[in-house]
């Protein structure tokens, strides 16, 4: 396996292409603009595969539904104002049960905002985000090598599950280059049975997400709901790093658990235990890790890119339990681990006083 | 010849002093989208309200704290510029009959670039020009999505590469020829209608006196020289401009109530398109089979025009 140096954007493009993307829709927009450049240029050197670039982002989504419908391994990318608009399509898609790769390289809002590294779209990637009850499963990579690993997970996940997955990354991860591996794809599985294909011989199949009937849509929203708590069961991923004797845990995701592992590592020179919690998978959310650790430390440390979405997760995961403490920085100001590790003390040192009277 | 006769046409010195964008923006060298807007403002004055959907002229004009803009100005997103500008033009309408405004004539009017115009923006804009408001939609074309690192749209020129159609050996860059926009607004029984380019500074002021004097929408589809994209020298921008008119690719018009006028006279033989082509990078790749075939839809796209010129009539 060859190690390359590689830009995030690109990254995906070609771990999709590895694992079997063969259609592609995109639209411009800021910063993921070099993955859609990618997969034009790249797609089409591979059988089958197509690439289009849409009119709209609503276009995209909807392509992409047409395509993951007749069968096709398919992918859309955009940044956030993009993704708001590809909402309905996605809801759509989860109502349909059709699998789907959406990745977001989230920038600056709300509105349209800027183009710098952000993580406002936490709720909007966990709640659903669409319109109606339903989930889409969110990776938040936090390096250019998982973002390749977890392109190809993308696909597996949202075929065994038939649900659309989203990539959660920020520009700073879409933008940046690092050394990759890329690992072996597994083979496609997945249940032919939903295919549109042309009848054939056999009976026509009919997918629809307009349920008028009230018991009947209940019934579809009761099957819906059996398949996330499935999910929430299996596919829940964190990791977690210098907990072992920390008094202090700092929950992160994406390019802040980043900053906070350089800022985790000043505070440990400086004599304090401090450790992190990332969650992998932001719906699922990892709260049983979280909620092991609440017997052992009573200070927790949520750092986002934002003014505090994350930090509903992590109270509801602690229900009451320990002191829940939030740092952020919005709008696209990306902090650096000096900056963090002066609240890491702040709090530390706080709380240590708080003990010793 | 001819440019001796129309010297008046090509010297602007007789326009208004008074810059509704101002100096210090942060467009390319040689920009001639910013040149078009500059002038378009200068026709316009400061009774307007401008709604600019994000794009190359947003961006390089607004970004916050400073702004270049002189008028009543508000940014929407890449798709709105027609329904924010049909909201401020019903809104203005409804407070001016209520007397809770001063009875003073505002002119709506919409700015987007091609993406925001051909594409995304293309269900707002025809929704406007449908529902009739009193509007202008300028569209400043400079035939790709620039703003984001030149992603093709569909009013990319046939052949042309760009980094969403890449040129290779099988596909030589964009498969398909211009959409025809004013076409389209034509078709919208919009009563003025017209194609523009800053080379041909006073032809475009007069259109854009125009669509704002028209009650009713007007549409001005802008052709927009853009170096950075086209890969071309910054100095040749008034040049390719003009040769853009010459060779027939982009032939400047106006449609007044169905009626067409072609506002520049008319050459007895058109350049060949070569002429045009061979000075920007975007068609690098192209051999003389290839200029063959964009030579002959240039051709098919002028009849086309021609017979509608001759044809025609008010409605």
């Amino acid at each position: 396996m060859n190690k390359i140096l590689i830009q995030g954007n690109h990254v995906i493009g070609e771990a999709a292409i590895r694992a079997g993307c063969r259609f592609y829709a995109g639209y411009p927009i800021t910063p993921q603009n070099e993955l859609t450049e990618y997969m034009a240029e790249n797609i089409r050197k591979v059988e089958g595969g197509t690439f289009i670039q849409a009119e709209s982002e609503i276009a995209a989504i909807n392509m992409i539904l047409g395509a993951s419908a007749a069968g096709a391994r398919a992918m859309t990318s955009s940044s956030s104002p993009g993704i708001s608009l590809k909402q309905e399509g996605i809801s759509s898609m989860a109502a349909d049960e059709l699998p789907g790769v959406i990745v977001n390289i989230m920038r600056g809002g709300p509105g349209l905002g800027n183009i710098l590294p952000s993580q406002g779209d936490y709720y909007q990637a966990t709640r659903g985000g669409g319109h109606g009850d339903y989930r889409t499963i969110v990776l938040a990579p936090d390096s250019v090598q998982e973002l390749a690993d977890l392109t190809m997970d993308a696909f597996d996940l949202a075929d065994k599950y038939r649900n659309p997955v989203l990539i959660l990354a920020d520009g700073m991860i879409g933008q940046m280059m690092e050394p990759v591996v890329f690992g072996e794809p597994r083979p496609r599985k997945y249940d032919e049975s939903y295919v549109l294909k042309g009848a054939g011989k056999g009976r026509s199949r009919f997918i629809r997400g307009l349920i008028l009937d009230a018991l009947k849509m209940e019934e579809h929203n009761w099957k819906l709901h059996r398949k996330y708590q499935a999910i929430e069961q299996r596919e829940k991923r964190c990791e977690i790093s210098r907990t072992e004797d920390a008094d202090l845990l700092i929950i992160a995701y994406g390019t802040a658990a980043r900053i906070a592992k350089g800022a985790i590592k000043r505070s440990r020179e400086a004599g304090m235990k401090v450790g992190l919690i990332r969650p992998i998978t932001l719906w699922p959310f990892p709260d049983h890790v979280i909620r092991e650790f609440s017997d052992k430390v009573e200070n927790f440390l949520v750092f986002e890119m934002n003014t505090g979405q994350m930090l509903d997760d992590v109270k509801l995961a602690l229900n009451g339990r320990g002191h829940v403490h939030f740092y952020g920085r919005p709008g696209g100001v990306v902090p650096t681990p000096v900056e963090l590790a002066k609240v890491i003390a702040h709090h530390y040192n706080n709380n240590r006083s708080l003990d010793e009277d | 010849m001819s440019t001796v006769q129309n010297f008046e046409i090509y010297v602007p010195k007789l326009l208004d002093k008074r810059e509704f964008f101002s100096a210090g923006h942060r467009a390319c060298q040689g920009c001639g989208e910013v040149l078009a807007l500059r002038l378009i403002m200068k026709a316009l004055g400061d009774d307007v309200v401008i709604s600019n959907a994000t794009g190359c002229m947003e961006i390089i004009s607004s970004a916050y704290p400073q702004t270049a803009w002189e008028v009543p100005y508000i940014h929407v997103a890449f798709e709105n510029a027609g329904a924010v500008g049909s909201g401020v033009e019903a809104a203005l309408k409804a407070l001016r009959r209520k007397g809770r405004i001063a009875d003073r004539y505002v002119k709506s009017v919409a700015i987007a670039g091609d993406g925001g115009t051909v594409d995304i923006g293309l269900q707002a804009l025809s929704g406007a020009m449908e529902r009739g408001h009193d509007m202008v939609f300028f569209c400043l074309d400079n035939e790709a999505y620039m703003n984001t690192g030149i992603q093709r749209s569909s009013a990319t020129p046939f052949m042309a590469a760009t980094t969403t159609s890449p040129a290779g050996k099988a596909i030589k860059g964009q498969r398909t020829g211009k959409k025809n926009v004013p076409e389209i607004m034509v078709a919208h029984n919009v009563p003025y209608v017209a194609t523009a380019c800053p080379s041909y500074p006073i032809d475009l002021v007069n259109k854009v006196k125009k669509a704002k004097e028209v009650k009713g929408p007007a549409y001005v589809h802008v052709f927009s020289m853009c170096p950075t994209g086209w890969r071309s020298a910054s100095e040749q921008t008034i040049k390719l401009g003009r040769l853009v008119v010459e060779t027939g690719i982009f032939p400047l018009y106006e449609v007044e109530n169905g009626k067409y006028r072609m506002t520049m006279e008319i050459p007895k033989k058109l350049r060949p398109v070569e002429d045009y082509l061979k000075l920007q990078g975007r068609f690098r790749h192209l051999n003389a089979d290839d200029i063959e075939k964009v030579q002959a839809l240039v051709n098919k796209e002028w009849r086309k025009l021609m017979n509608k010129v001759a044809c025609m009539k008010p409605w």
